[in-house]
């Protein structure tokens, strides 16, 4: 189980820093949500291998359980990690209106930031 | 003891209020204004009762220490509370001179109160995913004020700075999972603990360079520093000057405790890393304020340049050098914000802060040009000003260990600092063009002025008064070093249910 999360975790990492990199503020986008999963993911494999334990349940046979804490922490980590998605979705469409591009070399093509008016 | 989770509270349940009040109006404004007041009062208490009591440990919740969350308050924390506290207030007063209520924006000072919330959360959290989840308070609510007022032109600049922060939490996130994998807590007093039984593991290395590495983007450390330049001017005055005070301090901050208080202190290449990093950023910080051509660009390159400074007396890592450091954050935070402050209302006067544009202010508005004056100065380092003890400390220090490339690179920064500062004089107070029109009709000046004159009168007091500050920043340091004492503190918490059992 261990081998096959970390090379998904991986992949995932992968596959989402190339999206960060792109000029498309839309890529960047898919980009930090599919980072974000990447991270809960890791951080569920750090409850360490999950074989032959019960999931952190209590009842009555109470035998080895997984470590609940890492759950407890994606659970937080999901909710912040939707707004913030969110809220970026939003400031997209803002820009989208504003500029009718979300492509940063477009956006900044002809920018002089050392003055402003 | 609950006196720690009040600079909380109190923010958080004056958002609230703000959200449902509605539109703005004297009334809200009398609230967000005593709210702020009374934060700082808060702030002050707490400064008072730790520095003559030692730290105070709360247990949220009644858990224990081990699995519970714990907000700790030792005079570090303290002292960085009563600073966000006092620049909140100034931010809002600020807010208050520069708008009526008709005109402002009804979510700002809701925002401004969040952002605090955050900011003082991060501050006393005794817990590494707490201060993740503080993290992200914090930069939420900075994302929704860098866009709340921002037009075409500055929306666009706020982006870099939100892709940039959401990769940061997300490495951030990855470390805690991975501090927690390797210790078994997330308690700082207990990672210290079981990151000192670890010796020389080198995992404890690679947590500390991921630790380096998402605390460094957060305060503007080379080579991670560019998203800040573009972003920090799209920010109207107030919001700037809060945002410059307070924010990558918080970076700064979480170095300090990093590496002072959670990790072990022998990873001397790591320290040394630090030190060089730092001296990038003071080099590359001041050439970038040099290179801009507005008041708000030059300022905001500005910040990183002395948080080069402050990081170089992490890297140097005596306990003299984290007092100096200390000293450096108390002088930073009021002369940073307070130049912020006064650069909005030049702005103001001249209808512009692009220096081809402006100028004439001396002659028109004399009492300006002296704050600026001296806020620049002090931000150079000259005596008897703020600026120039936290520099000579952390220089003599520099120097004693032998690092001369590194004073050396201080002392040019310093210089270059003193001429970009001289280039926002002679441009905007010092010429005198007649073409250059100054506003003195517009009647708000006088009174932001006022709330920069009593930033600067703080500034002052703590260049003159250096000693006493110094003392408090001297002990900080002490304490932020000492992880016996820290962990003393955390574990000696007892929690109700425990206490009253026999």
């Amino acid at each position: 189980m261990q081998l096959e999360t970390a090379l998904l975790i991986g992949v995932l990492f992968g596959c989402a820093t190339w999206l960060v990199l792109q000029s498309s503020f839309v890529k960047i986008l898919f980009g930090f949500i599919l980072l974000s999963n990447a991270a809960n993911l890791f951080l569920l494999s750090m409850s360490g291998p999950p074989d032959g334990r019960q999931a952190p349940i209590a009842s009555a046979e109470a035998g080895l359980l997984v470590d609940p804490l890492p759950q407890a922490l994606i659970l937080t980590a999901i909710v912040i990690g939707f707004g913030v998605s969110a809220y970026l979705v939003t400031l997209l469409y803002r820009l989208f209106l504003d500029q009718k591009t979300t492509n940063a070399a477009e956006l900044f093509a002809d920018q002089d930031t050392t003055e402003r008016t | 003891m609950n006196l720690v989770i009040l600079p909380l509270l109190l923010p958080l349940v004056t958002a609230v209020t703000l959200l449902f009040w509605g539109r703005p109006s004297p009334g809200r404004r009398v609230l967000a204004g005593a709210s702020a007041a009374g934060q700082l009062a808060v702030a002050g208490l707490l400064l008072w009762r730790v520095e003559a009591g030692g730290p105070l440990v709360l247990p949220v919740g009644n858990w224990s220490a081990a699995f519970g969350i714990v907000l700790v308050a030792d005079l570090l924390a303290a002292v960085m509370v009563g600073l966000s506290s006092f620049t909140a207030l100034a931010a809002v007063l600020y807010g208050f001179a520069e708008y009526r209520p008709v005109v402002e924006h009804p979510l700002r000072l809701m925002l401004i109160q969040f952002l605090v919330a955050g900011i003082n959360l991060a501050f006393l959290t005794g817990d590494l995913f707490n201060l993740f989840v503080a993290f992200e308070v914090m930069l939420i609510a900075s994302y929704a004020l860098l866009t709340l007022e921002a037009d075409d032109w500055d929306v666009k600049q706020a982006f870099p700075y939100l892709a940039v922060n959401l990769v940061g939490s997300t490495l951030f996130l990855c470390a805690t999972g991975f501090a927690y994998r390797l210790f078994g807590t997330l308690n700082f007093a207990e990672l210290a603990v079981r990151a000192a039984a670890l010796g020389d593991d080198p995992r404890v290395t690679a947590l500390a360079l991921w630790l380096l590495g998402v605390f460094g983007l957060k305060a503007g450390l080379f080579p991670l520093y560019w998203w800040l330049p573009n972003s920090y001017p799209i920010l109207p005055a107030p919001l700037a000057a809060l945002f410059a005070g307070m924010l990558t301090k918080v970076g700064v901050y979480m170095l300090l405790r990093m590496f002072g208080t959670v990790l072990p202190h022998h990873l001397s290449g790591l320290h040394m890393l630090v030190a060089w990093l730092a001296g990038a950023t003071m080099i590359f910080g001041v050439l970038g304020a040099l290179s801009r051509n507005f008041i708000r660009g030059i300022l905001s390159y500005h910040i990183l340049s002395q948080i080069g400074f402050m990081v170089l007396a992490i890297g140097l890592f005596t306990e003299l050098a984290f007092a100096a450091c200390i000293f450096y954050i108390i002088h930073h935070i009021i002369v940073k914000a307070s130049l912020f402050l006064v650069g909005g209302t030049a702005a103001l006067l001249n209808r512009t802060d692009n220096l081809d544009r402006m100028g004439n202010l001396w002659r028109h508005a004399p009492g300006l040009g002296v704050l600026f004056l001296l806020q620049a100065l002090s931000l150079a380092g000259l005596p008897p000003l703020s600026g120039f003890w936290g520099k000579y400390l952390i220089l003599t220090e520099g120097l004693r260990l032998g690092e001369y490339v590194l004073v050396g690179l201080a002392l040019v920064a310093s210089l270059l600092t003193l001429v970009s500062m001289l280039k926002i004089w002679n441009a905007a107070f010092w010429s005198g063009a007649e073409d250059r029109e100054v506003c003195l009709w517009d009647w708000r000046w006088v009174r932001m002025n006022r709330v920069s004159a009593g930033m600067v009168l703080v500034s002052l007091a703590i260049g003159l008064g250096a000693e006493g500050v110094f003392r408090v920043a001297r002990q900080a340091a002490v304490q932020v070093r000492d992880q016996a004492s820290y962990q003393r503190a955390v574990q000696a918490v007892v929690t109700k249910d425990q206490a009253r059992r026999p």
